[in-house]
């Protein structure tokens, strides 16, 4: 059960993660935003443990991986509905509209595509700041200040109120 | 940071040569790539230790050094790249001072690189400062942002023969509010100064670093001032002080614009020691005239980022003016890519059958 984990304490804003990203997948999976007073942090998926995208599609075409534990997107299932409940479903804004006209829909499948390389975003950090972990260990990497910067990133930007499981 | 992210492992080796020029993000993005293709890579950088900007630019506490060096160690140890450090890259036209460049032991030619190899990807990044045009910039003490801060972030290289600013008891003024002012004024407050002023011509929220950022220095003691306009920087043998003038935004005219109106007759001075404007560096590719970058820019080249020499490729700051260390691992990666096809196509002849094809716009961002 494994997930991409950022210490927003040791980010700097970058960007090189998203960069990563955007030139392996073409289509970034990891997101800079700016918070209104001009901060720069990127936005992931948490691979969580109750995915709400998960419940909001009807079409069962998210799906989590048995090997992995990694919230899949199948492309295949997904009907590309006008109304994208899974967008709006998600508290951490990731899941992604490319605008595409093919497959207008991505997510991050923590480069389960890159024949057992693992994230491309996480070796590629200059701060150390992102890494793939075991669900159960979160609690082991996550310290107080990536705590409080957590909290921080979450009033600027992902709903406060929503609940994250 | 680990540049080899493509690759699990050392590949067998293609035969093919290239030399990267400047070991920044950009530079050590795009060896990774060509490692992981099996590419024998030779990088150059001026200075002693690979990073660019990241090592001598950043903080060492937002960017761990060690971290940078983890990783051009595994590009050295374990696929073979070779680091030519302390040799600066010079192209055709007169030397020109350029920061970091005292730290140069060797020189070499462009030619003599595009000769010896395969190809060439030219990463050098924006190593010339600009310095703003008021009347009195050229006095002893006005430094530019990186003038500044490389001395204090090299100082644990080498000193000798280094204009290394004294900072400690001294009234600093640094102008901008990009995040090189950010960095400077941090520089300065860690160095002693006995006082660090921020001035910037807007208002915090319109401030390129962000308002967050401002209320942070002020925490750590600087003194912001917003809405004003520097004038002119006096002194006679060295900086003495800076005149500044309030500026003011203006009620929107007829087309909703507002205009910022520097209200000259109320200009005050304000003391200085040393006075740094942090107001963006320039590009500094060797062979300047030659490479005919603004083609690149348009996309109006044969390839996407090879510069109007044949099999020489250009990627980050150099190319896109000051940016950020993700846009500059992103453009050093395309152009490896873009290189290798080049290469490829070229080894089978088929170059022609591609020429015409066009660079769309997206591919230039
Ligand atoms: C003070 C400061 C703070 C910054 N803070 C941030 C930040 O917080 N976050 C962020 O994302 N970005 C930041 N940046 C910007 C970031 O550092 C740059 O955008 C990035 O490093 C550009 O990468 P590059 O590879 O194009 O060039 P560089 O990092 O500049 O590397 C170029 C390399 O080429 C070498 N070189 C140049 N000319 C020659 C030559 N003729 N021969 C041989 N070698 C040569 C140089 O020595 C250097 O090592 C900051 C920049 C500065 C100045
Ligand atoms: S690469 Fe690392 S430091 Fe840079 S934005 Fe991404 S997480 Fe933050």
């Amino acid at each position: 059960m494994q997930t991409l984990y950022l210490d927003y304490s040791k980010c700097i804003g970058c960007g090189t993660c998203e960069s990563v990203c955007k030139f392996v997948h073409t289509h970034p999976r990891i997101i800079m935003t700016r918070t209104p007073d001009g901060w720069w942090v990127p936005l992931y998926c948490q691979h969580c443990q109750n995915p709400k995208c998960m419940k909001a599609c009807t079409n069962k075409a998210i799906y989590r991986d048995p090997d992995t534990g990694a919230v899949l997107l199948k492309q295949e299932l997904c009907a590309e509905c006008p109304t994208k409940n899974c967008l709006m479903a998600c508290p951490y804004v990731a899941m992604i509209c490319t605008g595409a006209r093919k497959a207008p829909i991505t997510k991050c499948n923590l480069c389960l595509d890159r024949g057992g390389l693992g994230p491309a975003c996480a070796p590629m950090c200059p701060c150390d700041a992102l890494m793939l972990v075991d669900h159960e260990d979160l609690d082991k990497v996550k310290t107080p200040e990536a705590q409080k910067a957590y909290e921080l990133v979450r009033q600027h930007i992902i709903c406060p109120e929503c609940p994250t499981s | 940071m680990d540049f080899t992210f493509l690759c699990s492992g050392k590949p067998e080796p293609n035969g093919r040569k290239v030399a990267i020029i400047g070991a920044g993000p950009s530079g050590l993005s795009a060896t990774g790539y060509l490692a992981c293709a099996g590419y024998k890579v030779e990088v150059y950088d001026k200075l002693p230790k690979p990073g660019g900007l990241m090592v001598f630019g950043i903080p060492g506490h937002r960017i761990s050094p060690e971290n940078i060096a983890r990783g051009a160690e595994k590009l050295e140890k374990e696929f073979g790249v070779e680091f030519k450090l302390r040799t600066k890259i010079c192209g055709s036209e007169p030397m020109h001072e350029e920061t970091g460049d005292d730290m140069a032991y060797t020189y070499k030619s462009l030619g003599g690189r595009v000769e010896d190899n395969d190809a060439v990807l030219i990463c050098t990044g924006t190593w010339k400062s600009r310095r703003m045009e008021v009347p009195g910039h050229e006095l002893p003490g006005v430094y530019s942002g990186l003038e500044f801060l490389f001395p204090v972030r090299a100082a644990s290289y080498e000193i000798a023969n280094m204009d290394v600013p004294e900072i400690k008891g001294k009234k600093v003024v640094v102008i901008g509010a990009g995040f090189t002012a950010v960095d400077v004024v941090h520089a300065a407050l860690t160095e002693g100064a006995s006082r660090v002023s921020l001035v910037y011509r807007r208002s915090r929220e319109e401030a390129p670093c962000g308002s967050m950022e401002f209320n942070m220095l002020e925490k750590q003691g600087a003194v912001c001032m917003e809405h004003s306009a520097p004038l002119e920087i006096v002194g006679t043998d060295r900086v003495e002080g800076v005149r500044f003038a309030p500026c003011v935004m203006s009620e929107p005219d007829e087309a909703g614009k507002c205009r910022l109106t520097v209200q000259k007759e109320e200009s005050f001075v304000m003391e200085a020691d040393i006075v740094v404007t942090a107001v963006g560096e320039m590009g500094t590719p060797p062979f300047a005239h030659d490479l005919g970058l603004d083609n690149v820019r348009k996309g109006d080249v044969k390839w996407l980022q090879m510069t109007s020499l044949d099999s020489v490729f250009v990627a980050g700051d150099v190319l896109m003016g000051p940016s950020k260390i993700g846009k500059a691992v992103y453009s050093g990666l395309k152009a490896a890519k873009s290189l290798d096809e080049w290469l490829t196509l070229k080894d089978q002849g088929r170059l022609d059958e591609f020429q015409d094809e066009v660079i769309r716009r997206e591919d230039l961002r």
